[in-house]
């Protein structure tokens, strides 16, 4: 990657601040993300006409990185936001990612890019010292000028200063001069997104908005249930129809699943004969359905992982004066982004461009190269703006069907899906089942806590995420399993953590129940990190929670709960109410704190926070996949019930956390805590504790 | 061939029986209107026919021949800056009413749809407008608080 031209680019290490670790298991167990080729690459670009040009292998789904990112360059610039321009997600263009997963973007991205900036500004100020013969202590920066401190007449744009030959700096290893909280103009204070414009106005290009001239609409032939194997096509009255341009079919061959499609001018001359193509799909008999699920957790449960062990349970269980346990259930759901996955794929002088709404542009490249066995060189992802992830769109099979349609087709071709098929053909949250046990003393003091969760699929990270109980005790023993899967698991919003919160922080109301605590006092005795007090402070402040022990209070209808949580390094607290009888909830309230240490953007934060409410009340109430024979029974919205704008609580939420602190995530923080909290809710509004998701199945009618 | 305008053009379309989300985005190239259900249940495909909210994923060309559709990029289409978009559009921006913005079109649309005949809505009249919307991001406070200011500050039975 070189730039052309005069200029000054920034180059630095792609792998910065992200865990070796971490980096080791997602490159061999999960997404098979290949290493960089070359660890220094551009981050940023000061052009002789003054603008400064960011680019990271973020992808923006929503989570506005793009603003974030503008924000970090600009503080360190001491520049307006409009005069930074930040590219993400284009493998030709950016710096090599591991993918926009785990909360990484504003903490190591981000963080990169404000090292890079901060470079940048050194330079410039040592090329104005040479300039304007000052000591580069008595230039300062302001309006995208450096300038003289005691004669401002004197000042040179940074334009000027990199218009006359091409440069190159590098950012140093270890600490970088980065502006401090102090000092801040930019970071930390309330800025509307940079791309809003072009998303009220529908300029905003995704992935299903890609048209090339030339391009050929796909109807792929999808497997009637999972696990079917094509066995056979007869298209001959399809391709008669018109519009057809062709039909493709390459059977399975070693490392390469079966293609069948047809190629059309139109979308519906596609889809109208792929209706008629007489496919012959050998199905998998005896696929389990939802209601096995519980009975294949327990059964399958294996690679046992102990993620905390002190004392001894079984004695501490023993000697406590009061003992509960429980198991508590959730079943798969559904990622539902608003947008259906769709790519485009294009070949030009065997030359591969593939435009993929997907979370990891990088790995899809590698899955691509591989699979045409070619160089990556010749292999571009384009990643637009993406309808919404959540996790889910780190797989993208429609990136190499494109691919390989539109080299069978010697044009370009696009391939989408429809609703149905986003659900039927994704990855769901897996079904978990999680039994604890606990003992306290006579004072209602945590005496001994067991915890263990079987979570389904054999993706080990995501049932072990927030299972760590933060609530002391002598006696602690946390291990969490694997388990078979019937439907394909992968990442969902914050994990497992939701669900292990919903677990953990549902039990100890339970605790608090029975000893007639009040749950925040309950809390606040047993969390040791002031970070847990700080955000559950914020919370109930802002709530007015007055103490009470839950379900104590008149039963009418009316409730109140509390939940605690952790993930990726922040911390949140939620105080809600809900209202109703019968068996639908309301949530009419939802007071939230979080800390996660340097807010970049506060009001990003708490968009963040407010959507992971509004999305977690899904899981919580209404939405699970029910399935059977292996296929998705409620495919579609009709069935599938996610949160409506009339389902809207009032939700306000406080940022806390100190600026010195760097920043961790926020984007998986609000759905972390929200099931128990309703849970604990509708108990003391009702006296029922529910202990399987979604909660309004549960609920027996009012009596 | 059916005719009918889009965003103020006379339109010839070739086939009345063509889905009108599909010819709006594949046929004009206007790909502001989102598909995201194909089954009138989220509504980011909305549009305006002669003023009036409608799923464009249910409907045909045939049967809007003759109308007057508005999509997304006819409510300002030279608006270059935020001062020059629909104040409904602005509204949006103000409150910072989006994440990933893919259903974002199909809401501005409906509230569009909705000011127009009732300039001064409940909070209940609102969120009858937009239930058959969905924002999976769950910026629905937001989206809340933005017809609130578009309507000209808070609606009577919102709540503080």
């Amino acid at each position: 990657m070189s730039a052309e031209g005069a200029g000054l680019d920034v180059f630095g290490d792609v792998t910065f601040g992200i865990p070796d670790r971490l980096r080791a298991s997602y490159r061999t167990t999960t997404y098979f993300n290949t290493a960089p080729d070359e660890p220094m690459q551009r981050w940023l670009t000061v052009r002789p006409d003054g603008r400064v040009l960011a680019f990271a292998g973020k992808v923006e789904y929503g989570q506005g990185v793009r603003s974030g990112f503008a924000m970090e360059v600009a503080e360190e610039l001491r520049l307006g936001l409009d005069s930074v321009e930040v590219t993400l997600g284009d493998t030709e263009l950016v710096p090599w990612d591991l993918g926009t997963f785990g909360s990484g973007s504003t903490a190591y991205v981000g963080l990169q890019l404000r090292r890079a900036a901060a470079t940048a500004r050194a330079a410039l100020l040592d090329l104005a010292a040479d300039r304007l013969d000052l000591p580069a202590s008595e230039l300062g920066l302001a309006g995208g000028r450096v300038v003289a401190a005691r004669d401002p007449a004197r000042s040179l744009g940074y334009g000027e200063l990199v218009a006359d030959a091409y440069r190159r700096a590098e950012i140093p290893e270890g600490e970088v001069d980065l502006t401090s909280p102090g000092e801040f103009s930019v970071l930390g204070t309330e800025r509307g997104r940079v791309d809003a414009m072009d998303r009220v106005t529908g300029a905003a290009v995704y992935s299903r908005d890609v048209l090339l001239p030339g391009l050929l609409h796909a109807a792929v032939l999808r497997p009637p249930s999972l696990g079917a194997e094509l066995a056979d096509v007869d298209a001959r009255v399809a391709e008669q129809l018109p519009g057809i341009v062709r039909v493709v079919h390459e059977p399975a061959g070693p490392g390469r699943p079966a293609l069948a499609a047809i190629l059309a001018e139109s979308d519906e001359q596609a889809l109208r004969a792929a209706s008629v193509v007489q496919a012959r799909w050998e199905e998998r008999s005896g696929q389990p359905s939802r209601w096995d699920v519980p009975r294949i957790l327990l059964d399958s449960a294996r690679d046992a992982m102990v993620m905390q062990e002190s004392g001894d349970v079984e004695e501490g269980l023993g000697t406590s004066a009061r003992t509960l346990e429980a198991s508590y259930y959730a079943p798969y759901i559904s990622i539902a982004p608003m947008e259906p996955r769709a790519a485009t794929a294009r070949w030009e002088d065997e030359r591969l461009t593939v435009w993929a709404g997907t979370q990891r542009p990088f790995g899809i490249r590698s899955e691509l190269a591989a699979h045409f066995e070619m160089p990556e060189a010749r292999v571009r992802v384009i990643a637009p703006e993406i309808g919404g992830g959540f996790g889910g769109k780190s797989i993208y099979p429609l990136a190499l069907e494109a691919a390989r349609l539109a080299r069978a087709a010697g044009r370009p071709v696009r391939v989408a899906f429809d609703r149905q098929e986003e659900t039927q053909h994704s990855t769901f949250r897996p079904a978990a089942l999680v039994s604890i046990r606990s003992g306290v003393d006579a004072e209602g003091c945590l005496v001994a806590w067991e915890y263990e969760a079987i979570h389904a699929g054999e993706r080990a990270l995501i049932g072990r995420r927030g299972s760590e109980s933060p609530y002391a005790a002598t006696h602690l023993r946390t291990v969490v399993s694997s388990a078979d899967s019937p439907l394909p698991v992968g990442s969902y919003r914050s994990l497992g953590a939701a669900v292990n919160h919903f677990a953990r922080e549902s039990h100890v109301d339970e605790i608090a129940a029975a000893a007639g605590a009040d749950p925040v006092e309950w809390r606040r005795r047993h969390l040791g990190e002031p970070r847990y007090h700080g955000v559950l402070d914020e919370a109930v402040r802002r709530f007015g929670w007055r103490s009470a022990a839950p379900g104590s209070g008149a039963r009418d209808g009316r409730g109140v709960g509390v939940a605690v949580g952790i993930d990726v390094g922040s911390y949140v607290a939620l105080c809600v109410a809900v209202e109703g009888g019968g068996q639908e909830v309301h949530v009419a309230r939802v007071s939230a704190a979080i800390d996660c240490g340097l807010a970049v953007n506060p009001d990003g934060v708490v968009n963040q926070i407010e959507g992971g409410i509004l999305q977690g009340l899904g899981g919580t109430l209404t939405e699970a996949i029910e399935f059977e024979g292996g296929v998705v029974l409620n495919p579609g919205f009709a069935r599938y019930r996610v949160p409506r704008i009339h389902n809207t609580p009032r939700v306000d939420v406080g940022v806390v956390g100190d600026p010195l602190v760097r920043s961790t995530g926020a984007g998986e923080l609000g759905i972390v805590p929200i099931a128990a909290a309703v849970a604990n809710a509708v108990y003391d509004a009702t006296g029922q504790r529910i202990r399987e998701l979604p909660l309004q199945r549960q609920l027996q009618p009012a009596g | 061939m059916p005719t009918l305008r889009v965003n103020g053009e006379r339109r010839e379309a070739d086939d009345g029986a063509r889905n009108l989300l599909s010819y709006l985005r594949f046929d004009l190239g206007l790909t502001g209107t989102k598909y995201a259900c194909g089954e009138g249940l989220c509504g980011a495909c909305t549009v305006l026919v002669d003023g009036q909210a409608l799923r464009s994923c249910m409907t045909s060309v045939g049967a809007v021949a003759g109308g007057d559709v508005t999509t997304i990029e006819g409510l300002a289409p030279e608006a270059a800056s935020m001062g020059e978009l629909h104040p409904v559009q602005r509204a949006f921006v103000e409150e910072g009413a989006m994440q990933c913005g893919y259903c974002i079109p199909g809401f501005v649309m409906s509230t569009v749809g909705l000011l127009a005949r009732e300039p001064h809505p409940t909070r209940g009249q609102v969120q009858e407008a937009l239930a058959e919307h969905i924002c999976r991001c769950g910026t629905y406070v937001r989206i809340l608080r933005a017809v609130e200011r578009a309507a000209g500050g808070a609606t009577p039975g919102s709540t503080p």
